[in-house]
């Protein structure tokens, strides 16, 4: 596998097939990568397909959006782009490629590159609508933040960006500029000449990026690629949301222009410069520094590979450690925050987890990656508030993508209005049929309405887009469990925890499962297996005194009771079941005095109405006592 | 809530005198309309003015009958189901002597076994009348039934026709962890009982 396909090492770490991030990103890689560059470079014509998709690969920048992947036919989504932004803070920009490279994964060179050919011009087209004044105004905004992380990279991309300046130039040029060529030399030729090597160094640096503010100059073209693509007010609307990240990507590239002109003026001239005449004069020189600047790159996305696969496979405390093996300048970046903050809400953090994704959105506030998990963060935290700001923002920075809707349905969920939050959530699965999560999202909301039917079909949708979505798994296993069907639900439960298996709250619904399939010895040492699991968790501990009550050992119960009566001192439902506990044993005084707490405790008006039911009935022994 | 509320009409029950009324629908949290998922019927209606205002969350459309008294609003579920509270919203400025009076509620199986469990007088409401189920002993919290009827027995001002301009029926919420004797009421239960 190409060590700098980082798109490619993500979805094996989706699919739970990838190896560990040592062997991928090793030292033997960048060996590897120098080959490809010297390949590349020696080889000058365009017919070493191989080598320019290479580079195309990892110049194609992430405004590859699933959003564009979405119109051509075939092509898989990936996670949401937005990633690599953030990812260029941390490691070379050129190495983000999405949709592309995960193409290149798939098919063999030839068809990709006329796929690559369709695909690249649109990044050109989409940054060059009406936001030109944006672009600059963003990029001082972004500066002074890039221009740290940038100072520190350049000597790393140097070498970089000339191999890959070179290759996707001059696939860009083969491609798009080939009509305009004759105007565009024309236009050089009148340009300010650009001499030294240095300079064009940094212009090819910014070459990739710039690239789409070249793309204005060559206005005919663009605009004739547009309308390829489905009109121009929806490349509009995506700009919004893809601009961020272009901009973001920009800035930080941009070490020395916040011009669009003048270094489109340079740009366009790099690309005559660079195809003629750097390859040799560098061949030797570039080597050795391809070695170091590969082998820096290498140790980054080893570390952020780690981590990322640790996640996926849901060992989380080892992600969340290995991410902190980063250097503070990209730890501080969007996406590694988010990642952090996703991985503190599996370990059921959610204080931490708010905190880590305020953060990520204050560094990253147009990035739309795992804000569908902050959003449900801020669902588990009750924050009625900061959610539908979140949603807000969410949606004005992209109403196409789908995460801004899974925030809005969220806010609705949250206020119990199931109706319209199912719509949301529809309306996120509209955008993007294989975004797993908003699938999920659906189904919990047609059981909220006891609709179990439309919800095993949205559950099993979202399975079939990503079979390792454990919360699809866990809905199903819910919706049995209400539905008494205990056979299918401990199955699912099993599948669930199969996945992620740090989880207490699996364990636990699975413990129930075994529970009311009679299998009740399991089911105890399930319950103790999630009460390990998890020492914040308390309802483990709660669902085996249920087991032991069912199982009429009610001394146990009541033991299990009362550590967890220490632990959880306002927890209503705990008396009322010790209270039910010692009305079993016709301990009537002890009874009382527990279903006194429980109903201080301010129950639910359904467990009040219960509660005072059961201490009517305690001064009625000779009535027959069914369970309540 | 509805318990206090239990308290209130149980002392008012021979009387049973409601009047005013609220602007505004407020109800608990751990209550929910079930009126979506019922069958509503009405004994006669004026076209243009059926069954379908008294559940279209509009104000101004009113259901108005056209027969004699009694008039009846059925409200038949697909399966037993636990209610607490009928709110209606009827207003003496707008209807005056469309304004029902007497109103009593049945419930049971269907329309053979229907039983009187509330009955109430109104005095000149304007608004929304909360009209609770419960009896007063805890056990009497909700109703189990198939069917609900809502009758109007009389007007004021010995009106022949009613004008209601909405109805609604609330039960309590089951709890949303299945299998549970209790429901979860602190935080951290809470948080870590489902996975979203």
């Amino acid at each position: 596998m190409d060590p700098l396909m980082w798109a490619a090492y993500e979805e094996l770490c989706i699919l739970g097939a990838a190896e560990e991030a040592t062997t991928v990103f090793g030292e033997a890689a960048s060996f590897c990568i120098q080959k490809q560059y010297l390949n590349c470079s020696t080889s000058q014509n365009l017919s070493t397909e191989d080598c320019h998709a290479v580079a195309t690969r990892h110049s194609v920048s992430e405004d590859m959006s699933p959003r564009q992947l979405r119109h051509m036919q075939g092509l898989k989504d990936i996670a949401a782009n937005p990633h690599g932004s953030s990812i260029i803070g941390g490691a070379a920009g050129q190495l983000t490629s999405s949709g592309s490279s995960n193409m290149s994964f798939y098919n063999t060179p030839s068809p990709m590159a006329t796929q690559l050919s369709a695909v690249a011009p649109p990044p050109l087209c989409r940054n060059v609508m009406p936001n030109g004044p944006n672009l600059s105004t963003l990029n001082s905004d972004n500066s002074p933040k890039s221009t740290v992380n940038s100072t520190i990279q350049a000597p790393i991309q140097a070498p970089r960006r000339k191999f890959v300046g070179e290759g996707r130039l001059r696939k860009i040029s083969g491609r798009l500029f080939s009509d305009s060529g004759p105007r565009r030399s024309s236009r050089l030729s009148s340009e300010a000449s650009v001499t030294s090597n240095a300079n064009a160094t940094i212009v090819s640096g910014n070459g990739t990026s710039n690239s789409y503010k070249g793309g204005s100059k060559l206005g005919p073209m663009t605009f004739r690629t547009m309308t390829i693509r489905k009109g121009q007010s929806w490349a509009n609307e995506n700009i919004d949301g893809g601009i961020h990240n272009d901009v973001l990507d920009v800035s930080r590239l941009n070490t020395t222009s916040t011009t669009s002109c003048s270094s489109a003026a340079m740009e366009a001239k790099s690309y005559e410069q660079d195809a003629a005449t750097l390859q040799v004069s560098e061949q030797v020189t570039s080597e050795s520094k391809v070695i170091t600047g590969a082998s820096e790159i290498l140790s980054l996305l080893r570390v952020l590979g780690e981590g990322y696969r640790l996640a996926c496979l849901y060992k989380c405390q080892e992600a969340l450690d290995t991410y902190l093996k980063l250097p503070q300048r990209h730890y501080n970046t969007g996406w590694v925050l988010s990642q952090v903050g996703k991985a503190h809400y599996e370990l059921v953090d959610n204080l931490e987890a708010d905190r880590v994704f305020s953060l990520a959105r204050q560094i990253a506030p147009y990035s739309l990656e795992g804000m569908d998990i902050y959003s449900t963060v801020l669902y588990h935290l009750k924050e009625d508030m900061k959610l539908s700001y979140l949603a807000q923002e969410l949606i004005s920075t992209d109403r196409l993508a789908p995460q801004s809707w899974c925030a809005m349905g969220n806010c609705y969920s949250l206020q119990k209005d199931h109706e319209t939050a199912l719509k949301n959530f529809q309306r996120a699965v509209q955008l993007n049929p294989r975004f797993a999560y908003a699938h999920t999202l659906c189904g919990h909301e047609y059981v909220a309405q006891e609709d179990y039917e439309n919800g095993i079909k949205s559950y099993q949708s979202a399975l079939m887009v990503d079979e390792r979505h454990y919360n699809a798994w866990y809905g199903l296993g819910m919706l049995y469990l209400r539905q008494e069907k205990f056979e299918f639900s401990e199955h699912h439960f099993r599948m669930a925890f199969q996945i992620n298996r740090k989880s207490s709250v699996i364990l636990t619904y699975h413990g129930t499962a075994l529970h009311f399939l009679k299998r009740s010895e399991e089911a105890l040492v399930v319950m103790e297996k999630a009460i390990l699991a998890d020492k914040k968790n308390l309802l483990p501990m709660y669902q085996k005194a249920n087991i032991l009550i069912g199982l009429e050992r009610f001394d146990e119960a009541l033991e299990v009771l009362e550590e967890l009566k220490e632990y959880a001192p306002y927890e209503s439902s705990v008396f009322a079941l010790m209270g039910n506990i010692y009305k079993r044993r016709n301990m009537h005084e002890r009874a009382m005095f527990h279903y006194g707490i429980a109903l201080d405790l301010k129950p639910t008006a359904t467990d009040a109405a219960t509660i005072k039911a059961a201490i009517e009935k305690l001064y009625l022994p000779d009535e027959l006592e069914d369970n309540m | 809530m509805s318990l206090e509320m239990a308290a209130e009409s149980s002392e008012g029950e021979e009387e049973g005198k409601l009047s005013g009324g609220n602007q505004i629908l407020i109800v608990d949290e751990d209550l929910r309309e079930l009126g979506k998922k019922a069958a509503w019927s009405v004994s006669s209606c004026k076209t243009g003015n059926g069954v379908s205002s008294l559940r279209d969350d509009n104000l101004e459309t009113y259901w108005q009958s056209d027969g004699a008294q009694p008039h009846f609003v059925n409200i038949q579920f697909q399966k037993k189901v636990r209610l607490q509270l009928v709110v209606l919203y009827v207003d003496f400025k707008l209807d005056e002597s469309y304004t029902p009076s007497k109103i009593s509620i049945r419930a049971g199986d269907g329309f053979h076994n229907l039983k009187e469990i509330k009955a109430v007088e109104l005095v000149k409401p304007t608004g929304w009348l909360y009209l609770s189920l419960s009896g007063v002993d805890p056990r009497e919290t909700f109703v189990n039934a198939f069917m609900l009827q809502i009758a109007v027995l009389s007007n004021h001002l010995n009106g022949r026709d009613t004008h209601v301009r909405q109805i609604k029926v609330y039960g309590p919420r089951p709890n949303p962890i299945p299998q549970q004797p209790f429901q979860f009421t602190s935080r951290e239960f809470i948080t870590y009982s489902t996975i979203r």
